[in-house]
Order: structure tokens, then C-alpha cells, then sequence
């Protein structure tokens, strides 16, 4: 049996001031090591989903909350934010949202989240160190985090989570203000993070990018879990379509040549399978 | 509507060249795209098409007339520029004042304002939110705000910077609709954007830009074939066309159902 580090059970949560529940009825699990994504319509409930499993719901934002989530064992319930924070990193979709606001340069809002957790100076230069390089950022630390340009604070956020080591990573569509390229560069760390057994789990609108990373997808639909499962058998679902979600472009590839009878397997979700698929059709 | 740029140059403060010498004209209805990488110059060059930018060498010339003989306050009622980040834009407690704000400045009557109200809010589909404050509205509700409040305006051309980022399906859909209505208007769009989907299928104009210069400049469909040039800019085409590419087509395609023309065509032979 694997190793079970996040369960939410039936989670529900009604803003204070809110007329609906953001979240009705959210229910998963999530393995150790595992790269789990989470796709819906904005307005699905994502980022409150987000918010709460590190805590800030219901503790930074109040409301009404029902149900269970629990993280590496502890509910957060039980708990509070300064102590999920030790065992689970949130990277949020804003980046401007997530400075600390008080550090001079890169390098103290880097340093921000361990000063809180009493990490000894040695130790905090050098994991400042150690991620500034990891995400490209070691040649603006002298820098006002306040004169970056979108990109750049957003790998300042996404550092400033990670320098804290948790065990799971929820990122949420942490990649917006980036180009390609950037973006790319950031996925590429987030896989290499997993590969050495951190537990992701992300919200992404790019299907492309969730097709290639995601072990497992949930989709969410009005707060709701609608379906859990995975790629290829979400995205080969024609029903998604109802949710909002566009299944990566490769499907619609695979689909047309199934229906002129081209071709018969399963279909295709990335980009070299599908490439070669189209290639044998060619010589059929 | 005629943007023209003779050898543009853009040094900052800083010392920072972020546009070396940039000749390029836009004119007609036809909306643009305007692709490349973080820092090739894109947001630079399109605050200079209604002088939020000045050049600081070349000339930039709108219906023939030099930029720099009106202020930006002037300009910005022909050229409406949307920021990039929602929140360097709106500073006021609800959206029907951000709304009227532009308008208000530019002496708009009152009658036309409120034409326009109905117009735009129904546009960006921000009719039941015209009362909150823009700060309860979720970031992509932002920036149809935001959108919105240029619109109002009632500029000849319109300049958005990365409308994409962060919108779902519909989301790309009430851009899209905002796109095309505009061009029946016979106004001109000019949209910078780092999602290849969304730019084929709603610009037949691109323009890549690859450090400080433009490097394509043309038919989406031309611009998007000449795969090595594109690598330079650290563009990629979108997943249906690389597909097409990578598996021998020699025409390029944009969507399914110009791939299977073209999957037949080639099956043909």
C-alpha cells in the first residue's frame, strides 16, 4: 500500500461573506511522491482548495468549513498554519500576493519563511544559496523584490516556498507571468523535485503541460470532485467537455483519424506518441 | 488607422536597450499578435503607440503624425493601451467608475457614456458585477476590467498586454468574441500574448520579436512554417502544428480540421 500524505474528506467551505460554498463536497487522496493535478473552469473552487490545504482556509480566510483534510497524518483542524507550513508549501497563483512586503532584497524574502521558523544563519545563507541558483535567481538578490519584473517574482515566490523543504508542493497556476520558455524552465525543476520523492500537486489550465506531468487528475466542477483518474482516461472521456476542459490537442488528433478509420489504439495525450501515430497512418 | 515606426530605438534609464532600431508598420482592421520571449521587447514597443513611451531614437508615426507632437492624455484617445498587470491599472472602488473614468476625462457626453456602459459591460460579461469593488473580482475578472475600461473609451486602436494569462476555456472564448466584435467595428486590435493556441486562431497578422528587434513579421501561416527562426525567439508553434511538422506535412496547419486536409492530401500522394 502506498503511503496516503494528503486526505480530504467531503471538504465544504462557505466564504464568510460569500452566498455559495466555494467548495461542496471535495473529496481525495493524494500519495507519497505522487504528481497530482487538479483542472476545473475558474470558479471551480481551485485555489480555495489550494488555500486549503495549507491552512489559510479556514485560519487566514474564515468561514464556514465542513469535512476533513488532513496532511501527513495531522488535520489541519488540529493545527496551524506556521506548523503545515513545515510539511506543506503552498505557491501562489499571484506572486505579488505571497511577498512578505518587509524584506529589502531577494535574498531576505528568500531568508523570510525560515527567520520565522528559527533556522540558524549558517544554514539559512545556505539554502538561500542553494535555491536562488536552483531557480535562476542568484544574480538578482541584491535586487528590491519590488522592482522585479512579473516573471522574476513569481521565482521568487516559488523559492521562497520551496527554501522552507516541504515534503508536498501545491502550486497553484504558479507559472501565469512567464513566458514559454520560463515556464518550462520552472516544470522542469518542479519534476526534478518529484523524481527525488516530494509530493506535487498542482492546478494548471495548460492541458498540454497536466497531460505530460500528472500521475493522477481530479477534475473539480462548481466545488465539486467530479472525477478522479488517470490522463489518458480523463482526457479520453468525451464528457469533460461539460467541465470547461479542453482535452490536450493530441486527442483530437487521434480521434479524427479513429473515426476515418486510420487508426485504432488508444488516444494519444502527448506529443510523440502522437506524432508517431500520425506517421503510421501516413503509410497505412 | 496607420502605426508606423522608422528605425525605433528605446534605451532606458537604466542603460537597459530593450528596443535596438525597429521598422514595422501596422494599418487597416486586420488584428495582430504580437509573440516572444520575456524581455525580447514587446511591452516596450507598444507603450510607444500612444506615447506612454517616447523614443529615444527612430520615430514613430500615427496617421503620419509624429508621436511626440501630443501627450499621451491625447493620443489615448485614438490608441488605448491595457496593462499587462490589472493591478497597475484600476484605482477606483467599483467598476462602473473605473468604467466612466476614461470616458469622463475625455469630455464624453453623457448619453454616449452610458451607451457605452451597456456596450462594454455586456461585452466583457461584467453587467451584475459593475457595482462591486474590482478587488473582490477574481484576477481574469480583473482583467476583463480592465479591458473594459479602455473600451469605454471608444479608441481607434486597442493594444492589449498578455490578455490570456490565467483564463480558462471561456475565458479565452470572451476574448476571442471581444477580438472579433471590435473588427466588425472596424477598430484595430493589437494583442501581445505568450499562447500560441489562442494567437492562430484568432490573428492572421503576427509579429515575433526577438531581443529588441522584430525578427518575423507576417501571415500567421508564414510566420509559423519557418520553424528555425522561431527557435531563436524561443517560440514554439502551437501542439497541432508541431505535430503537423514533425510528422512530414509540408503545409502548415492550425486546427483539426486543416490537419486532416492536409493528412489527406499528403495520403493521397
Amino acid at each position: 500500500m502506498r503511503e496516503v500524505v494528503v486526505k480530504v474528506e467531503d471538504l465544504k467551505f462557505r466564504y464568510r461573506e460569500g452566498k455559495k460554498r466555494a467548495l461542496d463536497g471535495v473529496s481525495f487522496e493524494v500519495f507519497k511522491g505522487e504528481f497530482f493535478c487538479i483542472i476545473g473552469a475558474n470558479g471551480s473552487g481551485k485555489s480555495t482548495l489550494c488555500n486549503a490545504l495549507v491552512g489559510l482556509v479556514p485560519y487566514y480566510f474564515t468561514g464556514n468549513k465542513k469535512g476533513s483534510v488532513v496532511i501527513d497524518g495531522v488535520d489541519t483542524d488540529n493545527s496551524s498554519i506556521a506548523e503545515l507550513s513545515q510539511k506543506i508549501g503552498l505557491v501562489f497563483q499571484n506572486p505579488f500576493n505571497q511577498l512578505s512586503y518587509t524584506a529589502s532584497n531577494v535574498a531576505e524574502e528568500l531568508a523570510y519563511g525560515l527567520g520565522n521558523h528559527g533556522v540558524p544563519r549558517d544554514e539559512m545563507i545556505k539554502r538561500v544559496e542553494y535555491v536562488a541558483k536552483l531557480m535562476r535567481i542568484d544574480h538578482i538578490l541584491h535586487k528590491n523584490p519590488l522592482e522585479l519584473s512579473g516573471g522574476q517574482v513569481q521565482r521568487v515566490a516559488f523559492g521562497s516556498t520551496f527554501i522552507l523543504e516541504p515534503n508536498i508542493l501545491v502550486l497553484d497556476e504558479c507559472t501565469t507571468q512567464l513566458d514559454p520558455l520560463g515556464s518550462e524552465e520552472i516544470f522542469d525543476i518542479v519534476k526534478e523535485l518529484n523524481k527525488t520523492g516530494i509530493t506535487v500537486i498542482m492546478v494548471d489550465h495548460d492541458m498540454e503541460r497536466v497531460a505530460r506531468c500528472a500521475d493522477r487528475i481530479m477534475v473539480l466542477d462548481k466545488g465539486k470532485t467530479v472525477c478522479i483518474d488517470t490522463p489518458d482516461a480523463i482526457f479520453s472521456n468525451p464528457d469533460i467537455v461539460n467541465y470547461n476542459i479542453e482535452a490536450p490537442d493530441y486527442v483530437s488528433i487521434c480521434k479524427a483519424l479513429k473515426e476515418r478509420g486510420y487508426y485504432s489504439g488508444d488516444y494519444k495525450i502527448t506529443e510523440e506518441p502522437t506524432v508517431e501515430v500520425v506517421k503510421e497512418a501516413l503509410v497505412k | 488607422m496607420r502605426i508606423e515606426l522608422i528605425s525605433l530605438g528605446h534605451v532606458y534609464p537604466t542603460g537597459d536597450e530593450a528596443l535596438k532600431g525597429v521598422d514595422l508598420v501596422i494599418e487597416g482592421t486586420e488584428p495582430v499578435a504580437i509573440i516572444g520571449q520575456n524581455g525580447a521587447g514587446k511591452t516596450t514597443l507598444v507603450k510607444h503607440f500612444n506615447g506612454i513611451l517616447r523614443p529615444t531614437s527612430g520615430q514613430v508615426l500615427i496617421n503620419g503624425e509624429d508621436i511626440n507632437n501630443r501627450s499621451t492624455a491625447q493620443w489615448s484617445r485614438d490608441v488605448g493601451y491595457v496593462f499587462q498587470n490589472p493591478d497597475d491599472q484600476i484605482f477606483l472602488e467599483t467598476i462602473r467608475k473605473e468604467f466612466e473614468f476614461g470616458p469622463k476625462q475625455i469630455g464624453m457626453p453623457e448619453e454616449k457614456i452610458k451607451e457605452q456602459m451597456d456596450f462594454v459591460s455586456e461585452l466583457c460579461l461584467l453587467k451584475d458585477k459593475l457595482d462591486l469593488h474590482p478587488f473582490d473580482l477574481t484576477l481574469t475578472e480583473k482583467k476583463f476590467c480592465t479591458i473594459g475600461s479602455i473600451i469605454m473609451m471608444d479608441p481607434k486602436v486597442i493594444i492589449f498586454d498578455e490578455p490570456t494569462c490565467g483564463q480558462d476555456v471561456e475565458g479565452n472564448k470572451r476574448l476571442k468574441n471581444i477580438v472579433k466584435t471590435l473588427q466588425d467595428m472596424g477598430k484595430l486590435c493589437i494583442t501581445i500574448s505568450h499562447d500560441m493556441k489562442f494567437v492562430v486562431e484568432n490573428f492572421r497578422h503576427v509579429i515575433v520579436m526577438c531581443k529588441g528587434k522584430v525578427l518575423l513579421d507576417g501571415d500567421s501561416k508564414e510566420v509559423f512554417s519557418q520553424v528555425d527562426k522561431l527557435k531563436q525567439s524561443f517560440v514554439s508553434p502551437p501542439p497541432i502544428t508541431r505535430v503537423a511538422q514533425k510528422a512530414g506535412f509540408k503545409e502548415t496547419v492550425f486546427n483539426i480540421d486543416e490537419f486532416m486536409r492536409e493528412f489527406d492530401n499528403r495520403k493521397e500522394k
